[in-house]
């Protein structure tokens, strides 16, 4: 009978201990607790390590997922060196879609933070509802659409670098046949398997690419399936959009090559592993916090490439041929001068008509004509993929 | 060589006390030991829980959020609870969520032009009998063919996800927004009309949803009809003493099949609320990430399958999922949320077997094999400690 004592005194003790120290602490806490007094279109002000400007990053995979995810963290950790301790970030991974984003957003502003980034399209709704809750702090929103006084969008253009990773792909290719795993049938998708195809046909005509949805970002069982059925078709170089590196490890299983996404994959499939596009998001966040801090910030919608060094090339593995490279580096030289653009016409739709005509480049976004076609409402494959864009 | 023996003897009657005292000391000590983890990892566990207690009721709006996470798991708890006390292992409540979603929505967006009060009880009708609906499929199943309820009402949870995406993603449904410019960039449910979504009731600061309010009121009526209705009354025989229940001459068919409908009723009730309480659309990547149905499984066992204690339940899962959110950052692993979470779940759960049973120690001078190895022998024959297990909270709940 004496240990239900022991642990009931034991018990009582730590409950008084934690109510104290609420009791004591929370007086303090609420000090912190009001929302940053910035505004987003203010006059700068001074950040100092007493008094740090707070940025933080909302992330929907774990920061871990070696792909779309970590990139973004690493883009926060680039603006935690960057401003020393006049900047302090936080962030929240594996945050459902849903009205938990609202919960977050909340608890954050609450902790005082001054600006917030949204790295999944499925939050849009809950940050566009937080902007107009909190107007003193500035929300942004990756790759969405909806703009407002403190509210932009980001996003940078992976088929740019993808069209790269095609050209490595179509070199590498000895059948001509490329499969390539795909998460959504969405137009960002669609114009990143686009320029991936247009890419491979320019090294390797005739070159086809097989695409198998798999219907999510992340689910490493799925793609593994999706890409052995394409193995088992007989590719021999796999490609995928998602944001781990599983077809990498098929691939490499099957003795084939492979192009991957989002982040330098090398070291998951040496071997088989040629290039992939990489988002850096590093620049952008550093200039845009600054600007926040400087009070020069502005609703924006930004959209990066390989020009700016959002968009940048991983390094080549070690299989990729030297005419490859030399030939890879001088086309993305041709990204960077402005004199190469793979949505300028002609491009030749899957089924052989004219998809863009003739000397007519395609905008990003047409905001005046949404319905418009642009980078963002692209929804047909170009000649070359095989597989139906809708999913 | 270990000189004693400890036996589990069975508790002939449950006191009240030992119901209130167990799980309140099963936490004190889940605090204890997760403050020790927390100590060791370099934080402050005093601190840490301040944070909780802040992130859950007494920031701005902190409540508010509380309840928001608290209500589907409210739903899906009692799903789990109405079954699992008749021993109907329904793991498909993830599933009869999604078909309530799917119903209310459609129904929501078909009726929107009508006055609200009609469209958001439409909404909740329609949820609630399409979830009994999928429900009763592995209900069937099981009652005429006595396959394994388990599989088929997980199975079908797949199915209900292939359909919601396929509604979304893979169609051009009445459910889908084919027009708005964020819907052509990312595909996307029609957002409802005014007219469905569900007010929520202000008390002070705090917004109490209505989907809340009706499922305080589901614990209610689950609660008076297994305590106080000849149905319930056989639902117990059943749960208890299934032998003694078909000797009795209760139709245990018709039984199985309408307790799976009540439980994929109030599941799909849950998400109907969904719909109408917070998302105003039908989100298949939102629902299927937020994994409502299985965590309701966790509440119902945290409130051993009692309907009333349920709402305690979900309440704390709720508590910790906000508080969980507000914990992790940089300095503050996601791992370590969900390792304090499990020591929790672990020690109220853990702490059933002393609710349960009488822990003796008694001193032996010639052990027997068995204790020689120092194994913990159960005094009870084998048999009976599992099906004290399986049977749950029963005692409690009735």
């Amino acid at each position: 009978m004496k240990r239900p004592l022991a642990i009931t005194v034991a018990g009582l003790l730590s409950l008084a201990l934690v109510a104290s120290a609420c009791g004591t602490t929370s007086k303090s806490g609420t000090g912190t607790t009001k929302p940053g007094g910035i505004s987003p279109a203010g006059a700068g002000s001074q950040w100092t390590t007493n008094h740090p400007f707070k940025v933080a990053w909302i992330y929907v995979g774990a920061k871990s997922d070696a792909g779309w995810t970590h990139q973004h963290d690493l883009g926060r950790q680039a603006v935690a060196s960057a401003f020393g301790g006049r900047v302090q970030t936080y962030y929240k991974e594996n945050v459902p879609e849903g009205p938990q984003v609202t919960t977050t957003i909340d608890q954050l502003v609450n902790q005082g933070v001054n600006m917030i980034y949204a790295t999944s399209f499925g939050f849009q709704p809950y940050v566009v509802a937080g902007a107009k809750k909190y107007p003193n702090v500035i929300f942004e929103q990756a790759t969405g659409t909806d703009l407002g006084k403190n509210l932009a969008e980001y996003g940078a253009a992976g088929e740019d670098a993808d069209y790269l990773a095609g050209m490595a792909a179509g070199y590498a290719t000895q059948n001509g046949r490329i499969g390539f795993v795909a998460p959504y049938a969405i137009p960002e998708v669609i114009r990143e398997i686009d320029s991936y195809t247009m890419g491979a046909r320019e090294t390797h005509p005739g070159a086809t690419v097989q695409v198998v949805w798999t219907n999510s970002w992340f689910n490493p069982a799925a793609e593994r399936q999706a890409a052995q059925s394409l193995v088992s078709t007989g590719v021999d170089v796999l490609g995928d959009g998602v944001d781990d590196p599983a077809v990498g490890q098929v691939a490499a299983a099957a003795g084939i090559k492979w192009t991957g996404y989002d982040s330098d994959q090398n070291q998951y499939a040496p071997n088989a592993y040629l290039t992939n596009a990489i988002y850096d998001w590093a620049p952008y966040y550093v200039r845009d916090v600054r600007a926040a801090m400087e009070g020069t910030w502005r609703s924006h919608f930004y959209y990066g490439n390989i020009a700016d060094g959002s968009i940048t090339l991983a390094p080549f593995g070690k299989s990729v041929s030297q005419t490859a490279r030399t030939a890879i580096l001088a086309k993305e030289a041709q990204f960077k001068n402005g004199t190469f653009n793979p949505f300028t016409g002609p491009v030749i739709k899957q089924d052989g008509s004219v998809g863009i005509p003739a000397g007519k480049t395609i905008p990003v976004w047409d905001a005046h004509n949404q319905n418009a076609l642009s980078r963002y409402t692209l929804s047909w494959f170009v000649k070359g993929v095989i597989g139906s864009a809708k999913g | 060589m270990i000189p004693f023996t400890i036996r589990f003897e069975p508790r002939e009657r449950l006191s009240r006390w030992i119901n209130i005292w167990v799980p309140v000391a099963a936490i004190v000590l889940a605090l204890v030991i997760a403050g020790a983890v927390l100590a060791v990892s370099g934080h402050n566990p005093f601190t840490t829980y301040q944070q909780i207690i802040q992130a859950a009721f007494t920031q701005p709006g902190a409540f508010t959020q509380t309840l928001v996470s608290t209500t589907p798991l409210l739903f899906t708890g009692l799903a789990a609870a109405v079954a699992f006390r008749m021993r109907i292992w329904n793991i498909g409540a993830e599933g009869q969520l999604y078909l309530g979603s799917i119903a209310a929505a459609g129904v929501g967006l078909y009726l929107q032009s009508l006055p609200a009060p009609i469209v958001v009880l439409a909404m909740m009708v329609s949820g609630a009998i399409a979830g009994s609906l999928w429900a009763a499929i592995p209900g069937t199943l099981r009652a005429y063919f006595n396959t394994n309820e388990i599989l088929t009402s997980l199975f079908l949870n797949y199915v209900a996800d292939y359909l919601m995406y396929y509604l979304i993603f893979d169609s051009t449904s009445f459910w889908r927004d084919l027009t708005s410019p964020a819907a052509r960039v990312f595909p996307q449910g029609k957002t409802l009309a005014a007219s469905g979504n569900w007010p929520a009731l202000t008390i002070f600061t705090i917004a109490v949803p209505l989907g809340l309010i009706v499922a305080v009121g589901v614990s209610g009526l689950l609660w008076g009809m297994i305590r106080g209705t000849r149905y319930g009354f056989e639902m117990r025989v059943m749960g208890d003493a299934p032998r003694a229940a078909s000797h009795a001459g209760m139709n245990i068919r018709r039984k199985i099949i309408s307790i799976m409908f009540v439980s994929g009723a109030v599941a799909g009730l849950g998400g109907a609320s969904q719909v109408g309480d917070f998302r105003h659309v039908l989100d298949p990547r939102g629902l299927e990430q937020a994994q409502f149905g299985y965590t309701g499984i966790v509440v119902a066992a945290l409130a051993r399958y009692n309907p009333i204690s349920a709402i305690l339940a979900a309440l704390g899962i709720g508590v910790l999922t906000n508080a969980g959110l507000a914990l992790q950052g940089p300095n503050f692993p996601i791992g370590l949320t969900g390792t304090m979470e499990g020591i929790l779940l672990f020690c109220v759960l853990g702490s059933e077997i002393f609710a349960r049973y009488h822990v003796r120690v008694h001193r032996t001078r010639k052990p027997l094999a068995a204790h020689r190895a120092g194994q913990v022998r159960p005094a009870a024959p084998a048999a009976a400690p599992v099906e004290m297990a399986l049977t749950g909270g029963g005692e409690q709940a009735s």
